[in-house]
């Protein structure tokens, strides 16, 4: 790549943070368009007469930083371009909009572009589309008549594939005497840097969030505007918006509680519209121990002190695609293979697949063979929304109830699962059944939601936070397979906990460039700094098949703050929690001497 | 990367010739790999040294132990006489990156290491450390920089080992044109100090050799406050030394690393220390004696209150 020599002149001026460019004066990102969008207002009720009605109100201003996609596997690809078409091997989270985009930006029948994802290290929301990575990598395989692998270094992934936007969150709100929230105001900007970019597949990209969140406030005003600053852009991450609402207005709903001298359990109990969240919350409050080791914020003894601190979250979608199709092939050997052209991005695709086909069929998990991420077989939707579990499970009900109900009348046997299933399936001859199914209603629905309590250490002389535990009370609907469902949440927990305490794209304002595109400065959670982590699972099968990858992670960052803020008494209200932050409130911090 | 010649010395001397006007020593390789892949560097020539007999050892003598340059920080970490005789040293290995850098890292490579300042790392900028005009950490994002300088570059020392040998009074022998110099710490990072361009004194060509302790202080501590608990560089970094007889310090040394381009010390915190006895006034007294002249910016004066604690914390550790 070095070979390639690009032309450009450094931009004579340029905003990189935030409050800069909310000024109007702020070097324009787009030439003729203001740095900051029209702030756009919702309100219901009347919130400056609710103020006055409140007994207690706090005013706070939280804070989250721009979070860089990072999964272990970078973006790229390698792509083949003959005569018969182009194959690209991704690492993509959606075969089919990858092959439809290279079809589309090459100028090529959908027919001749294959995308195949064996496996992959991650996507979180930034690898839907084919990329620049990828329509370079198919164009330089044609001029060199050869296939071309092209995978992003660890510095481009930090400038170019997407981030979450950071959030600026002024919150003022108030509760009546007996608790009862009232009045919310927010006024929110962030940034998605010089856009939501061209590749926001998958929701959401832009610097909005959901306030006041998983509450209902009677009297609340909200104004959110972006802010374009010249730096990498926004793309989907993992349950975008969520995240951030969740720790500001978690955040708030502790200091609040505080200033009502309320249990910020109790006040979560009464007003949590979710009678679902409400029993997760007492399930969780019971598993950490909450009514035992409770305590008024700072009075922690000694030098580290203990907090706990809990959080919720809502996710909206985790529904599944109604296009879903997949097919199944019986061998006369007895031998079953299921084909679905979804992939699976390391969340435990394929061991759904066989689980859900195992059951119906009477046999063992192992007996399937299960085929995914390649675009020759059944189209399946992108894994983004958490909709992948929702999708495949109902679909491959479908199939395997069509293929087990044709398999009894080609062999004649009433019942061909389990131990009859060989003698059937040698009865099909020569020729194997072909069984084509798709989605069905019924058997899936969406809103998961999910409550995480942290305790935490925080050495108030270091200001290093450790967190010791976390208990991750989820539910999604219908549970299929525990052991993948277990470890998506472990994930989230984790995730969730370098957005708390490590994550932030560090840009510098004198020279405009990141100062963090590595491993080493944007720190990321180690295997020293994971908690135990506790999942307790809700199984609600009434509800069908719900995903659960984003909701899992939704929460981690508003319980750590909540838990640091218990232990010392102070908040610290911007992400990430470092020593720094923690020093300084603390008030230990002394004046720097300017130069 | 650029393309480079690969030569194996087996030699002191023949290490000096094959590094020609233009090469670079690589044992371990870890931070020089990152600076040739970052194009920081790009000597045409890597001259690997580990194939140089007797550099790899570790020696008890009478008064001294001498502690090769190609010995691996994993051996420092768990060798069970140094743990005995230098618990501090020990301490400080086990701290540094990962294991898989420990079993390659060496006591050499550790201490030459360059800044780590996220502006001399990033390719893109230009900074004073690389012959530019300005130092972009002085005016800009200085969270991780120096409370202290003697020039004005501001990235600090980042070699731990180099902290916990000054408090140990550790000399570092190097081979410069021949003849084999003996350096203090302070010598050693005395560069570092008043030029912007250099990260420690030595000179095109140089080789460490060894580095020889003095048995004298059986008591040693080694604390680092980081980011993150493990694999992560520290923000600040405190070693100290001492005998310790009758409730008493005997030559004690305290030395800080990651706030200032050398190891900092402090002749009279030492001084004040000498004879006193490990109780939270006169440790809190020697911090304040440490740092007394640290000109926080405005990132980074956290650090402060931060090796403050770290201070105390390491003194009392000599304990025991």
């Amino acid at each position: 790549m070095r070979a390639i020599l690009v032309k450009a002149e450094p931009a004579p001026s340029f905003v990189v943070k935030e409050q800069d460019g909310l000024d109007p004066d702020s070097p324009q990102v787009w030439e003729g368009s203001a740095n900051a969008s029209t702030p756009r207002t919702r309100e219901n009720g009347n919130v400056d007469q609710a103020f006055g009605q409140c007994a207690a109100v706090i005013e706070g201003f939280y804070t989250t930083p721009v979070q860089i996609h990072n999964p272990m596997e970078t973006h790229g690809n390698t792509v083949s371009w003959t005569g018969e078409g182009i194959t690209a091997w991704s690492s993509t989270q959606g075969i089919s909009s990858v092959r439809d985009g290279l079809a589309g930006a090459l100028k090529m029948d959908q027919s001749k572009v294959r995308v195949i994802t064996d496996f992959m290290g991650g996507g979180f929301g930034a690898k839907f589309g084919a990329g620049v990575e990828g329509v370079l990598a198919a164009r330089l395989s044609k001029e060199a008549g050869a296939p071309v692998r092209l995978m992003l270094t660890r510095f481009d992934q930090a400038l170019a594939v997407g981030n979450r936007p950071s959030s600026f969150q002024k919150i003022k709100m108030g509760a009546l005497a007996d608790g009862t929230l009232h009045a919310f105001e927010m006024e929110n900007y962030g940034t998605a840097g010089i856009g939501a970019g061209g590749d926001a597949g998958g929701g959401g990209g832009g610097a909005n969030i959901p306030a006041p969140y998983l509450y209902k406030v009677d009297n609340a005003r909200v104004t959110q505007r972006s802010v374009a600053v010249n730096a990498g852009s926004a793309r989907a991450f993992r349950a975008p918006g969520n995240p951030p609402a969740s720790f500001g207005m978690e955040s708030a709903m502790d200091d609040l509680a505080v200033k009502l001298g309320m249990d910020p359990l109790d006040f979560r109990l009464k007003n949590d519209p979710s009678p679902i969240r409400r029993k997760e919350l007492r399930l969780g409050a019971d598993k950490i121990g909450w009514k035992q080791k409770y305590r008024p914020p700072g009075t922690c003894p000694g030098i580290v002190k203990t907090g706990l601190g809990c959080a919720g979250a809502a996710w909206p979608a985790g529904g599944g695609s109604p296009f879903t199709q997949g097919e199944a092939q019986i061998n006369p050997d007895g031998s079953i293979e299921l084909r679905l052209g979804v992939q699976d991005i390391g969340t435990g695709t394929k061991t759904v697949i066989a689980v859900v086909a195992a059951e119906i069929l009477g046999l063992t998990p192992e007996q399937i063979t299960v085929r995914v991420g390649d675009t020759q077989y059944p189209a399946g939707p992108g894994s983004g929304g958490s909709t992948t579990c929702a999708s495949v499970s109902p679909t491959v009900n479908d199939v395997c109830n069509q293929a087990l109900d044709q398999l009894q009348k080609l062999s004649g046997m009433a019942d061909a699962r389990g131990q009859n299933w060989f003698d059937a399936c040698k009865k099909l001859g020569i020729s194997p059944l072909t069984v084509h199914g798709r989605w069905q209603k019924g058997l899936s629905s969406s809103h998961a939601c999910g409550v995480q309590f942290a305790e935490v250490a925080v050495d108030t002389e270091t200001g290093l936070v450790t967190v010791q535990k976390v208990v991750a009370v989820h539910d999604c609907g219908l549970i299929i397979d525990q052991l993948t469902l277990a470890s998506q949440i472990n994930g989230g927990v984790i995730m969730g906990m370098g957005y708390a305490l490590y994550e932030e794209r560090v840009m510098d304002d004198l020279s405009g460039v990141m100062l963090n595109p590595n491993f080493e400065t944007y720190k990321l959670p180690g295997i020293a700094d994971v908690p135990d982590i506790e999942v307790v699972l809700v199984n609600m099968p009434e509800r069908g098949v719900i995903g659960i990858g984003e909701p899992s992670t939704v929460p981690t960052a508003g319980a750590i703050a909540n838990a640091v803020a218990n232990a010392i008494g102070v908040r610290v209200p911007s992400l990430p929690i470092t020593p720094a932050k923690v020093l300084a409130a603390l008030g230990k911090v002394p004046p720097s001497i300017k130069s | 990367m650029k393309a480079f010649e690969y030569a194996t010395a087996f030699s002191t001397a023949s290490a000096r010739d094959l590094l020609a006007d233009d090469g670079a020593y690589i044992a371990g390789g870890n931070d020089l790999l990152g600076r040739l892949k970052e194009y920081l560097d790009s000597p045409p020539r890597l001259v690997n040294i580990k194939a140089i007999p007797g550099l790899d050892s570790i020696q008890h003598g009478d008064d001294f132990c001498t502690i090769g340059s190609l010995v691996t920080v994993a051996r420092l970490e768990t060798d069970p006489r140094i743990r005995s005789l230098f618990p501090g040293l020990q301490q400080a290995a086990a701290e540094i990156a990962s294991p898989q850098i420990r079993n390659v890292a060496t006591v050499g490579g550790n201490l030459a290491q360059h800044s780590r300042c996220w502006y001399y790392r990033q390719r893109d900028i230009q900074c004073l450390k690389k012959n530019g005009d300005l130092c972009y950490a002085r005016n800009s994002d200085n969270r991780y920089h120096s409370l202290f300088s003697g020039n004005d570059c501001i990235s600090p020392v980042v070699s731990s080992l180099g902290t916990t040998f000054a408090a140990l009074d550790a000399t570092a022998v190097v081979l410069s044109q021949g003849r084999e110099l003996r350096w203090s710490m302070a010598e050693f990072y005395a560069d570092a100090w008043k030029m912007h361009l250099a990260h420690n004194s030595l000179k095109p060509g140089d080789l460490i050799l060894r580095v020889e302790i003095p048995l004298s202080r059986p008591r040693s501590a080694y604390l680092q406050a980081s980011d993150k608990h493990v694999f992560d560089w520290a923000l600040v970094s405190c070693a100290a030394a001492a005998d310790f007889v009758d409730g008493k310090l005997t030559s004690p040394r305290v030395a800080l690393g990651s706030i200032s381009p050398v190891p900092h010390q402090m002749d009279k915190a030492n001084q004040f220390l000498e004879g006193k006895p490990l109780d939270s006034d006169t440790v809190a007294h020697a911090a304040d004696l440490l740092l007394a002249g640290a000109k926080p910016l405005e990132h980074n004066a956290y650090k402060v209150p931060m090796a403050h604690a770290l201070i105390c914390r390491t003194l009392l550790k000599l304990k025991g």
